[in-house]
C-alpha cells in the first residue's frame, strides 16, 4: 500500500470532526467468501470504509472483483463472512425500507405501470399522499407522459429512471446503484449521469454507487474507491476535487484518470 | 358423381389462390383454407378408393352435422361436456394456483408437497374413473372430479415452477421494499408468475378438453364422448361419430381462443414479449 493510500485511509477512518459531516455507511473489515465447489472463493478482504452522510462514493474495480458483492452486504442482501458494516452506528442485518438498491439488471417491476412501480414504496399513504409525492418525482426523473406506460414500452434509459424514481420517492437516507447505466448506449449514459448528479445535489441523499467505468467515476463521485482485482480490496481512495458541471478536459481530470488507469494497473495510452 | 362437388371447389379453390394476390388482411387466411380443403379431398379420395361402405366421406359427415344441429340431441351433449369441463377447471384453478403460489414460495411446503403432487401427477385421470363413479355415480359429479384431476396437476405444477422462476432482483425489489405476507404475494409473486400460469391454465384447458370425452365414453351417460359412443352402437353411424369430432375440435379451439384472451392483458403482456 503507498504512502498516499495508507494518509488516505488514515483520513478516511479519522471519524467526524466538528463541522464535518457524519459517518454513515461504515464498513469494518469486510471479509467475503463464495462456497465454489466446496471451496472457499475469496471474494473481499479486509474492506475499511466510512462513506459520510450525503456523500458521493464511486466504487470502481474490474469486473468480478466484488463489487456487486460489497453492495449487496451493506445493502443486506448478503452478509459477510467476517467483519460488519454499519449505518448510522446500527449493525445492518437484512434489507430496510430507508435504503434503497438501484440493481444492475433492471428491479423495476415489468407487471406494473410506471405510476404503480413508483408508488411501491409508499403503499401505506393514501391515493392523495402518493401522487403528491409520485407525480414530482416521475417530472423530476424526466418521464412526465409515461406514467400509465409499462416497463416492456419503454428504453432502456427510461427503464432505468423508474428505478431512480422508485428509490427517490421513498426520500432514502442511502442510496446504492450497481452499474445503472451500464445496459445503456454512451450518449444516454452521459445524461443519466448530469442527472444523477443534479438529483444527488438536490436530494443531498448518500449516495453509494458501483462503476466499472474510470470516466463515470470521475464525472460523478465525490470520492473514488478502487478495488483490486478479486479477492477485492481497497487499493486506492482518490477524492475529486472538481465542482460540477466538470471540465472534462481540465488538468486536474486528467491527473485522476492518470492515476486510476495506473492503480488498475492498465495503460490507456493505445 | 360424388365427385363433382370437389372438383368445383378445388377450381374455386384456385380461383381464390390467384385472387389473394391482391388481398389485404384476407390473404392470410387463403393457404389455411387451402390445405384444409385438400385434406377434404384427399380424405374423399382415400374413402372412395378403399370402397368402405361404412367409413364417411367428408360430405356424408357434413350431412350427418347437419342432422345433429338440427335434432336436440347435440346441444345436450355439448352443454354436459362444457359443463362438466368448465365446472372441474374452475375448481382446479381455485385449488391450483394458491397452492402452487405457496409451495413454489415457501422451501418447506415444496419438499413436503412436491413429491405427493409428482407421484399423483403421472396417474392418468382415466384410472381414476371406476373411483370417480364409485364416489360420484354416473352423472355430472364424476365428470367434474376427472376434470379437476387432470386440470389440477398442469396448473399447480406449472405454478410452482413459475414461482421458482420469480428472478433475483424482483425478489430482492420486494425485500428490499419491506413487502411481506400477503402484500408479497399480491404484488410480487402473483404477478410475476402470472404470464406463466396462464400457459399452464392453457395446458390444463387442453387436456381437460382431451379427458373429459374419453371419460363420457367410458363412464357416462351423456357429453359429446357419449354422443360418439352411442352412434357407433346404435347403428354404426360413423358418419354422426366424424360430424361429433368435427364439433369436439371446433370447440377445443374456441376454448384454447378464450383462454388466449388472457395474455393480452398489461398486467402480463411482459411475460410474452420478446425480450
Ligand atoms: N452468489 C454467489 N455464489 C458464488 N459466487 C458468487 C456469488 N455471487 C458472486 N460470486 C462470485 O464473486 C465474485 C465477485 O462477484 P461480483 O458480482 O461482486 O463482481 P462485480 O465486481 O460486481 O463484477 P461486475 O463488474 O462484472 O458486475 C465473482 O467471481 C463471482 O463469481
Ligand atoms: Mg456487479
Amino acid at each position: 500500500m503507498s504512502d498516499e493510500v495508507a494518509q488516505a485511509r488514515a483520513n478516511e477512518n479519522a471519524g467526524s470532526t466538528p463541522g464535518e459531516a457524519r459517518p454513515k455507511v461504515v464498513f469494518e473489515g469486510v471479509d467475503k467468501d463464495f462456497d465454489q465447489g466446496g471451496q472457499p472463493l475469496p471474494v473481499l478482504r479486509g474492506v475499511d470504509l466510512t462513506v459520510k452522510e450525503g456523500e458521493f462514493v464511486c466504487l470502481l474495480g474490474p469486473s468480478g472483483c466484488g463489487k456487486s458483492t460489497l453492495l449487496n452486504i451493506a445493502g443486506g442482501f448478503e452478509s459477510p463472512t467476517a467483519g460488519r458494516v454499519t449505518i448510522d452506528g446500527d449493525p445492518v442485518n437484512g434489507p430496510d425500507a430507508r435504503r434503497v438498491f438501484v440493481f444492475q439488471e433492471y428491479g423495476i417491476f415489468p407487471w406494473a405501470s410506471v405510476w404503480d412501480n413508483v408508488a411501491l414504496g409508499l403503499r401505506h399513504l393514501g391515493k392523495a399522499e402518493q401522487a403528491a409525492i409520485i407525480q414530482p418525482t416521475i417530472d423530476m426523473v424526466g418521464l412526465q407522459g409515461f406514467e400509465r406506460s409499462y416497463p416492456m414500452e419503454l428504453s432502456g434509459g427510461m427503464k432505468q429512471r423508474v428505478e431512480v424514481a422508485r428509490a427517490l420517492a421513498v426520500s432514502p437516507d442511502v442510496i446504492y446503484m450497481d452499474e445503472p447505466f451500464g445496459a445503456l448506449d454512451s450518449l444516454t449514459r452521459l445524461q443519466m449521469r448530469a442527472e444523477i448528479v443534479r438529483i444527488w445535489q438536490e436530494s443531498q441523499t448518500t449516495i453509494l454507487f458501483v462503476t466499472h467505468d474510470v470516466d463515470e467515476s470521475i464525472q460523478i463521485a465525490e470520492r473514488i474507491v478502487v478495488l483490486s482485482a478479486r479477492p477485492g480490496e481497497i487499493s486506492d481512495i482518490i477524492t475529486v476535487d472538481l465542482d460540477h458541471p466538470r471540465d472534462l478536459g481540465s488538468p486536474e481530470y486528467g491527473r485522476i484518470k492518470n492515476r486510476l488507469f495506473e492503480t488498475l494497473g492498465v495503460s490507456h495510452s493505445i | 358423381m360424388t365427385a363433382t362437388p370437389y372438383l368445383i371447389l378445388v377450381a374455386s379453390l384456385g380461383v381464390l389462390w390467384f385472387a389473394s394476390a391482391k388481398m389485404g388482411r384476407g390473404r392470410r387466411w387463403v393457404m389455411p383454407i387451402c390445405v384444409a380443403m385438400a385434406l377434404f379431398v384427399v380424405w374423399h379420395i382415400a374413402v372412395t378408393a378403399a370402397g368402405s361402405e361404412i367409413t364417411p366421406t367428408p360430405l356424408e359427415a357434413g350431412a350427418a352435422f347437419a342432422q345433429l344441429v338440427k335434432s336436440n340431441r347435440l346441444w345436450g351433449d355439448v352443454v354436459a361436456s362444457l359443463f362438466r369441463v368448465t365446472a372441474g377447471f374452475f375448481l382446479a384453478v381455485a385449488v391450483g394456483i394458491p397452492l402452487g403460489l405457496v409451495v413454489g414460495w415457501s422451501t418447506k411446503t415444496f419438499e413436503a408437497l412436491n413429491p405427493i403432487i409428482q407421484g399423483l401427477r403421472p396417474v392418468s385421470p382415466i384410472a381414476w374413473i371406476p373411483f370417480a363413479i364409485l364416489w360420484f355415480g354416473i352423472g355430472d359429479g364424476a365428470g367434474v372430479f376427472l376434470i379437476f384431476l387432470s386440470s389440477f396437476f398442469p396448473i399447480a405444477v406449472g405454478t410452482v415452477a413459475a414461482v421458482q422462476n420469480i428472478s433475483l432482483v424482483h425478489q430482492r425489489s420486494a425485500m428490499n421494499f419491506g413487502l411481506k405476507g400477503v402484500e408479497l404475494f399480491r404484488r410480487v409473486v402473483l404477478p410475476a408468475a402470472m404470464p406463466q400460469i396462464i400457459t399452464s391454465l392453457r395446458i390444463a384447458l387442453g387436456v381437460a378438453w382431451l379427458v373429459i370425452v374419453a371419460a363420457e365414453m367410458v363412464g357416462m351417460d351423456s357429453g359429446l364422448g357419449y354422443l360418439i359412443n352411442d352412434a357407433r352402437n346404435m347403428g354404426k353411424r360413423y358418419d354422426l361419430v366424424a360430424a361429433t369430432m368435427i364439433v369436439i375440435g371446433a370447440i377445443g379451439i374456441v376454448l384454447d381462443l378464450m383462454i388466449r384472451r388472457l395474455e393480452r392483458f398489461d398486467e402480463v403482456r411482459w411475460g410474452y414479449a420478446k425480450r
